[in-house]
């Protein structure tokens, strides 16, 4: 999902940017809140964002016969809201700029708004939507972290077809044409993307289901629930 | 026991799909680079603008790293870094876990 350094024109980065500052001085504040409040959210913070390093490390080939990374957005985003979500990405993402070339300082900020910012509050969205359903926890953990995943990389084709609208279509012609790179590429990651961190999210319940009580991600008789069937 | 085992079954066999899938892409079709989808995407910008993928330079001078294999050392270090804050946040849970079960059985 990287737009590629020097491949933004630079009004358009200052607009991304603009956009995803608030955002991350917003998770600092929130993070900060958290971790005074409930230490014991430390460690929890440690394996959702532990995960965002790790997915988004793993480039992956794809159907359309090009490579994509997952995002491992959805669980952080679930447990923590999006805004927290935005500083753990621009971390991975800085540390990637700097060291990778994937993506750079001055589309930094675009980078942040696809992966931080938009991919975890469409997942963050479902999840609270679904939360209080009799749907089963583990399916939708499976779909907000798989459409987390989807929609970064549509936010992506969003952002590239802002600044380079087809010459006949505009705007919308050329978003269809960077969907076809970027999101059916990225359909089967999401799959499995969502159902391993559907299972990292059944290790949680199994080892600590009181911290996710006690932040109420999901009630007691949710997790006593999915305890006993799984 | 099946039922309770439903996630991790479900999972193997996503990987093992996904596996099956990428050999028969890769065998199939033609063309086929697996370069990553940043640079494909790339190349349509410089389709849509008219302009060769070498004109777009860094607006802000970034280091690149000099080969693959620097490259590949490291994203393994990110996944690496990413691996121990899980390993050890579930170690933890773990020791928390069977501590907590001695002092009850101590009782």
């Amino acid at each position: 999902m990287h737009i590629m350094e020097g491949f933004l024109p630079w009004q358009w980065c200052i607009v991304w940017w603009l956009i995803a500052l608030p955002c991350l001085a917003f998770g600092v504040w929130r993070l900060k809140k958290i971790i005074d409040a409930d230490r014991e959210a430390l460690p929890l913070l440690g394996v959702t964002g532990g995960f965002i390093f790790i997915l988004s490390s793993l480039k992956l080939p794809s159907v359309t016969g090009s490579c994509s990374h997952p995002t491992g957005t959805g669980l952080s985003a679930i447990c923590f809201g999006p805004w927290i979500t935005s500083v753990i990405c621009g971390i991975v993402l800085l540390f990637q700029a700097l060291f990778l070339a994937h993506g750079g300082l001055s589309v930094l900020g675009a980078n942040i708004v696809s992966m931080g910012i938009v991919g975890p509050l469409v997942g963050y969205a479902i999840y609270r939507l679904l939360k209080d359903t009799s749907v089963n926890i583990y399916l939708t953990v499976f779909l907000a972290t798989a459409l987390a995943d989807m929609f970064t990389y549509v936010t992506t084709s969003l952002e590239l077809a802002l600044a380079y609208p087809a010459e006949v279509g505009g705007v919308a012609s050329s978003f269809v044409l960077f969907l076809a790179i970027f999101a059916i590429t990225q359909v089967p990651l999401a799959i499995v993307e969502g159902i391993v961190l559907a299972l990292v999210f059944k290790y949680i319940v199994a080892l600590k289901p009181d911290i996710l009580i006690r932040m109420k991600i999901f009630s007691e008789k949710q997790i006593n629930e999915a305890r006993g069937e799984a | 026991m099946a039922k309770s085992y439903i996630l991790e079954i479900l999972a193997v066999v996503a990987i093992l799909a996904f596996c099956g899938v990428f050999l028969f892409t890769s065998s199939t079709l033609k063309g086929a680079e697996f370069a990553g989808s940043d640079n494909v995407g790339s190349g349509m910008i410089a389709e849509l603008s008219g302009k060769p993928v070498e004109s777009f330079a860094p607006l802000i001078p970034q280091w690149e790293p000099p080969s693959g294999e620097v490259e590949s050392c490291l994203f393994a270090l990110q996944s690496a870094i990413g691996g121990i804050c899980v390993g050890g946040v579930f170690g933890y849970w773990l020791g928390q876990k069977k501590s907590m079960s001695e002092t009850k059985a101590n009782q």
